[in-house]
């Protein structure tokens, strides 16, 4: 009897544990778009508590006013993860687990809506005004004409410097407006010497920041024929040349990781520092208070340079698994359609909106007294309508990490800049032959 | 009473029905969780396309393998690890197995868990703590410049030896104490009058290890040879959270380059699963060779 009991004890663990572990039936708990789900209720990922994630929760606030019962489950997920998901979650065919409206990198949009045409819901005729938003934006959602995403902030990439520190070298924030690179580096040495602090700082060995750099001269990274070209691209190794001159000069300080390039900041260890306006809401946490001022970044000094960029805009897709209709209203309502929440995430978050009558309202006129009154997001909003356009295309990304492996062959280990961007060349070549 | 029938077994058959039903859920789970996702990996190592558009493609990727510059490096990299630590580490383990198997030595047990703990500690974890030590602010620079040793900081991850060495040490911290505890083990087997005979004989402490301990434990060396070679062979943590793989792609593992082609860039799950099947013929190949040596009796 005890061995009957025993293997039937067996028996029905084994039953548990593998109806347990199989799960192909089981919602996830970060998956919203079930039919399980609550007919109200919305799940979104998104990753920076102090801007996506905040402006996420004022939309549902806004939205609930009019939709009473409206829940947000609004999930934290490092953009990272969230690309591995969706490679993940595309390649298996397992869209249940995907929530109703993710937050993805502009440069992300396209690639993925190719590989995985079934992953995203497409918005267009969907009732939301894409008309509304800057064309240069849209251009990163649009892939075969239709509308894939509802564009969220402009990575319009600014430079913020110390004003207190400059006026030590002599030197005013005009001086380092509408300027090229070579004229920065000049200025960079002379600020280098009277204080003793480097002008900028940025992560890793610099890769997104040599991003910014190209996107400022329209330069592609892609021949006519869709193959790379990083050797015999003038703009591109104009770029390079400047940037490794910088880390040479000491003008530029790569502490490490993204928190170490953050912790520059917070211990001033720099004079200023060169990215998205989204960084402004960091500078306004590390002070102090009125020696900060904005403008506009160097530019390359070939044809076609220009003072402006972009760094990693982002856009709410809705997902294949989503409650399609809430969904949609819910993002027609709010970041197609508020000003109110605009108003309300660009001074508390540095959130500033592609979305043509946000644009219009005066809280951009009005000078911000950290920024020694300065009309910091007038000025933006001037910049961002000057970005050349860049599209990268669906190898971007490929591009980029192995330029991130040549700036660290070149900076870490001595190799020459004409053999590291062979090299990055024929490996970008290689993955794309698959 | 119908399960009368069941019990008409004989005493053996018996046992052995309720020895295959456990044996049959464990089975099961191998396969379920193993054997299928290895074939399906080899279904898709033989396509390639991007996406979710795959097409088959015939051993194109295996092809691909052999003109790949970067997987090359990264197998240097990867034997380079193994080569070196793997001895290193199964030497240490002996001698502090031997250190620690000695029953005059006070506060064993304390010595044999400080040594066992590291590899209760979280890979992640660790590799973390070992980035922040070996810093350019780090305690590992601010020690040797206060004892002299230094004058200005070194930067460790950005030259491809020290960073290749920080993810041996790594390894080396992690995983000695984990071999040592199969050898205690395994000593614990050993007759006393083994060693005591020796000492009448004269035989020295070196001696002895030669002469007694490895040969005892030689069924344990070529298991625990075994396992380390095979992990080290997957090394990923430290590739990735430890050095990043950096500077350039100098300290990169083999995993670490499958994750990348996998997940990064245009995903190329085909290619990065003819990859993982490059590595399974290394670990096959290593292992047999460790088998055919190691038994010779």
């Amino acid at each position: 009897m005890k061995k009957l009991l025993a293997l039937i004890f067996t028996i029905a663990m084994a039953g548990l544990l593998l109806s347990a572990c199989g799960g192909s039936d089981d919602p996830a708990p970060a998956a919203g778009g079930d039919a399980v789900a609550q007919a109200n209720e919305l799940t979104v990922w998104s990753w920076d508590p102090a801007f996506n994630m905040f402006a996420m929760d004022v939309a549902a606030e806004i939205f609930a006013r009019s939709n009473p019962g409206f829940v947000l489950n609004n999930v934290e997920m490092p953009w990272d993860d969230i690309d591995r998901l969706i490679t993940t979650i595309g390649i298996s065919g397992e869209y249940h687990l995907l929530p109703d409206i993710m937050l993805i990198q502009d440069q992300a949009i396209e690639v993925n809506v190719l590989m995985f045409p079934n992953l995203f819901t497409d918005l267009t005729g969907s009732g939301i005004n894409f008309a509304e938003f800057a064309p240069g934006k849209t251009d990163f959602s649009v892939v075969g004409g239709r509308n894939f995403a509802v564009p969220f902030d402009n990575g319009v990439t600014i430079t913020a410097y110390r004003v207190d520190l400059l006026a030590e070298a002599g030197l005013t924030v005009d001086d380092f407006t509408d300027i090229t690179w070579d004229q920065a580096i000049a200025l960079g040495r002379q600020v280098l010497e009277v204080t003793g602090m480097p002008l900028f700082s940025t992560y890793g060995v610099g890769a997104s920041f040599m991003d910014v750099m190209v996107k400022s001269a329209g330069t592609s990274l892609f021949d006519a024929n869709g193959q790379p070209n990083f050797v015999n691209n003038p703009a591109f190794r104009e770029a390079v040349d400047r940037f490794i001159e910088m880390v040479d000069a000491g003008v530029m300080l790569l502490p490490g990781d993204w928190s170490d390039y953050i912790g520059t900041l917070a211990a001033h260890d720099v004079v200023g520092t060169l990215a998205g306006c989204w960084i402004l809401g960091t500078i306004q946490d590390v002070g102090p208070e009125g020696v900060w001022a904005v403008t506009n970044i160097p530019r390359l000094n070939i044809p076609g340079g220009t003072n402006y960029s972009s760094w990693g805009g982002s856009s709410w897709v809705v997902s294949s698994n989503a409650n399609v209709d809430l969904a949609v209203r819910f993002l027609n309502y709010t970041f197609a359609g508020s000003t109110e929440l605009f108003d309300i995430i660009l001074p508390a978050a540095g959130a500033l909106s592609t979305w043509a009558p946000a644009a219009a309202s005066t809280i951009y006129q009005e000078p911000q007294p950290f920024f020694g009154g300065q009309t910091v997001f007038a000025d933006i909003i001037g910049f961002a309508q000057n970005i050349p356009d860049f599209v990268g295309g669906i190898h971007h990304y490929t591009a980029m990490d192995q330029i991130d492996i040549a700036l660290g062959n070149i900076i870490n280990l001595g190799m020459s800049i004409e053999d590291a961007l062979a090299e990055a060349e024929t490996a970008v070549r290689f993955e794309m032959g698959h | 009473m119908g399960h009368r029938k069941f019990f008409k077994l004989g005493l053996t058959q018996k046992q052995s029905l309720i020895g295959w039903a456990f044996l049959s859920v464990a089975a099961a789970l191998i396969i379920w969780m193993n054997f299928y996702p290895m074939a399906r990996g080899f279904w898709f190592s033989l396509q390639s396309g991007v996406g979710a558009q795959m097409q088959f493609a015939g051993l194109f990727n295996y092809s691909r393998l052999m003109e790949d510059p970067q997987f090359r490096q990264t197998i240097g990299n990867t034997f380079l690890y193994l080569v070196i630590q793997v001895p290193v580490m199964i030497i240490l383990a002996l001698i502090l197995a031997t250190m620690l198997n000695d029953k005059s030595l006070k506060f064993r047990g304390f010595f044999r868990t400080a040594i066992f703990l590291p590899c209760a500690v979280g890979l992640v974890a660790y590799s973390l703590v070992f980035r922040q030590m070996f810093a350019v602010s780090g305690i590992v620079n601010t020690i040797a410049m206060g004892i002299g040793i230094m004058e200005t900081p070194f930067n460790w991850f950005g030259n491809a030896w020290s960073a290749r060495l920080i993810i041996i040490l790594g390894l080396l911290w992690r995983w000695t104490g984990f071999n040592m505890i199969f050898y205690l083990a395994g000593l614990q087997n050993v007759d006393r009058a083994l060693y005591e005979a020796a000492r009448i004989d004269g035989a020295n402490a070196f001696q002895q290890f030669w002469k007694i301990t490895i040969p005892v434990l030689k069924p344990i060396i070529l298991l625990t040879a075994i396992m380390s070679t095979n992990g080290t062979l997957q090394l990923f943590d430290e590739s990735f959270n430890l050095t990043g793989g950096g500077p350039g792609i100098t300290s990169r593992s083999m995993s670490h380059h499958i994750f990348t082609a996998a997940f990064q860039g245009i995903p190329q799950i085909g290619y990065a699963s003819a990859m993982s099947f490059v590595i399974l013929i290394f670990v096959a190949t290593l292992a047999f060779i460790q088998i055919k040596i190691g038994d010779k009796r």
